[in-house]
């Protein structure tokens, strides 16, 4: 049972973030979000603050929402010791502290150190009310099963934690199964979904939008496929795409690659590109190129890339903030793991 | 190769273990390979050691470093570190 939510400020409490207020002008709170903090505090949760923030910036949220905190914790170290210091404060164990942070790898960093913490998204967050771990007065039955899938993400992540062993071996230990299958029109809903809410492992960084999908998945010279992840703690369903562009004996494009962040750390992105490659060569193309936004956020979609075998030139990171990452399909190409199955042939 | 800073490789060590919660992975040789068959690290295990280099050094490895060439080993990632850490 929760006993206590801890907020990262920027994007959560706030609608904004608070070191990149223009002009002066500092960002509202973000209704919906106060709303379920004061929801919580009704039910006798605490509420808390962690965040890379100076300490003004608490007084500030204390100010705009009438939320009252049990602590807080501003500054610019790990917010998983953060944690660790407003649990010992409160005198509660961590797994009795729920953190919503916006940023995927805070998120990461957090769910690694301190495995018992429940890490929420601020989607989670708005949805958390209606999980059983938050005390509600009726549980619906939709609310149950996200409540059940999530605590399977906080089983495998326990798991993982207490493991030891390399990561393969636990997603070989963990049942884990990827599937990379042909995108068809039914997927669209689905893809649509995924393309407006993955913003950090998302190549393009733009959102395809139905009908842009539509007429990929119908166009005979581009190859779309979906990719699939479960294992023994959970079925995930589609967690990601991929669209390349035939270009005969050419370097053959990925105008996008997109993976849901519930599915990092879990070899999807290996799984995809590794496929990616493989499948180009086999249809006759010379080289794979994936233009990529670099930013500080996308940081593990680089390192798949790299690990993959693609480069990019330095210097040649454009006005747009892309860069094109590329690899020859001569030599030996990213071995794909026994627990990917993948098309029988291009599709 | 080994680093310029022998403690260096070591400090990075014990950090690589602490974000991975890989114990064996503080005795890694600074050559290894960390991706791959080498140390078996992905690609969230390694935005997890920049992060903490990052707040440890100073030195934002992600932002100057397009192809992460910096993360081939710990002895990369040490010289890496020394060549650009504020004085």
């Amino acid at each position: 049972m929760i006993k206590c939510m801890v907020w990262d400020i920027d994007n959560t409490l706030l609608d904004g973030v608070y070191l990149e207020s223009a002009g002066g002008q500092l960002p509202p709170p973000d209704a919906g979000l106060v709303a379920v903090a004061r929801e919580l505090s009704g039910r006798g949760i605490l509420q808390a603050l962690a965040s890379r923030n100076p300490p003004a910036a608490a007084d500030y949220v204390r100010q705009v929402t009438g939320l009252q905190f049990a602590a807080a914790e501003c500054g610019w170290g790990s917010k998983a010791e953060a944690i660790g210091r407003i649990a010992a404060g409160l005198e509660i164990s961590t797994d009795a502290i729920a953190f919503v942070d916006d940023d995927m790898i805070e998120r990461a960093e957090v769910a690694a150190a301190r495995p018992d913490v429940a890490v929420l998204t601020p989607e989670d967050a708005a949805d958390a009310p209606g999980w059983p771990e938050f005390s509600p007065p009726v549980i619906t039955a939709e609310a149950r099963r996200r409540g059940e899938m999530y605590a399977a993400r906080l089983r495998r992540q326990a798991e993982a934690a207490a493991f030891g062993g390399s990561r393969d071996e636990f997603l070989r230990r963990a049942g884990t199964r990827v599937r990379i299958a042909p995108a068809t029109p039914a997927d669209v809903p689905r893809l649509e979904e995924l393309a407006v809410r993955t913003h950090q492992l998302n190549s393009a960084g733009t959102a395809l939008t139905a009908a842009e999908l539509g007429a990929l998945i119908a166009s005979p010279r581009h190859v779309v496929v979906t990719v699939a992840l479960t294992d023994d703690f959970g079925d995930d369903g589609i967690v990601g795409c991929a669209v390349m562009e035939r270009n005969g004996t050419g370097s053959w494009p990925v105008p996008a690659v997109m993976v849901s962040c519930r599915a990092l750390g879990r070899g999807v992105l290996d799984a995809l590109l590794g496929w990616l490659a493989a499948a180009a060569a086999r249809g006759g193309a010379a080289a794979l190129s994936v233009p990529c936004l670099v930013t500080e956020r996308n940081v593990p979609m680089r390192l798949a890339l790299t690990a993959a075998g693609l480069r990019a030139e330095p210097g040649d990171v454009a006005a747009d903030g892309r860069a094109v990452f590329a690899r020859p399909l001569t030599g030996p190409l990213p071995e794909l793991a026994d627990w990917v199955s993948v098309p029988p042939e291009l599709p | 190769m080994t680093g310029p800073e022998p403690d260096l490789v070591d400090q990075l060590r014990r950090l690589l273990a602490e974000v991975t919660g890989r114990a064996e992975l503080a005795a890694l040789p600074a050559g290894t390979p960390l991706f791959g068959a080498g140390a078996g690290l992905d690609s969230l295990a390694g935005t997890l050691l920049l992060r903490a280099v990052h707040r440890r050094y100073g030195v934002d490895v992600a932002a100057e470093d397009l192809n992460l060439d910096a993360l081939q080993s710990l002895a990369a990632l040490a010289a890496f570190i020394s060549a650009r850490r504020p004085a």
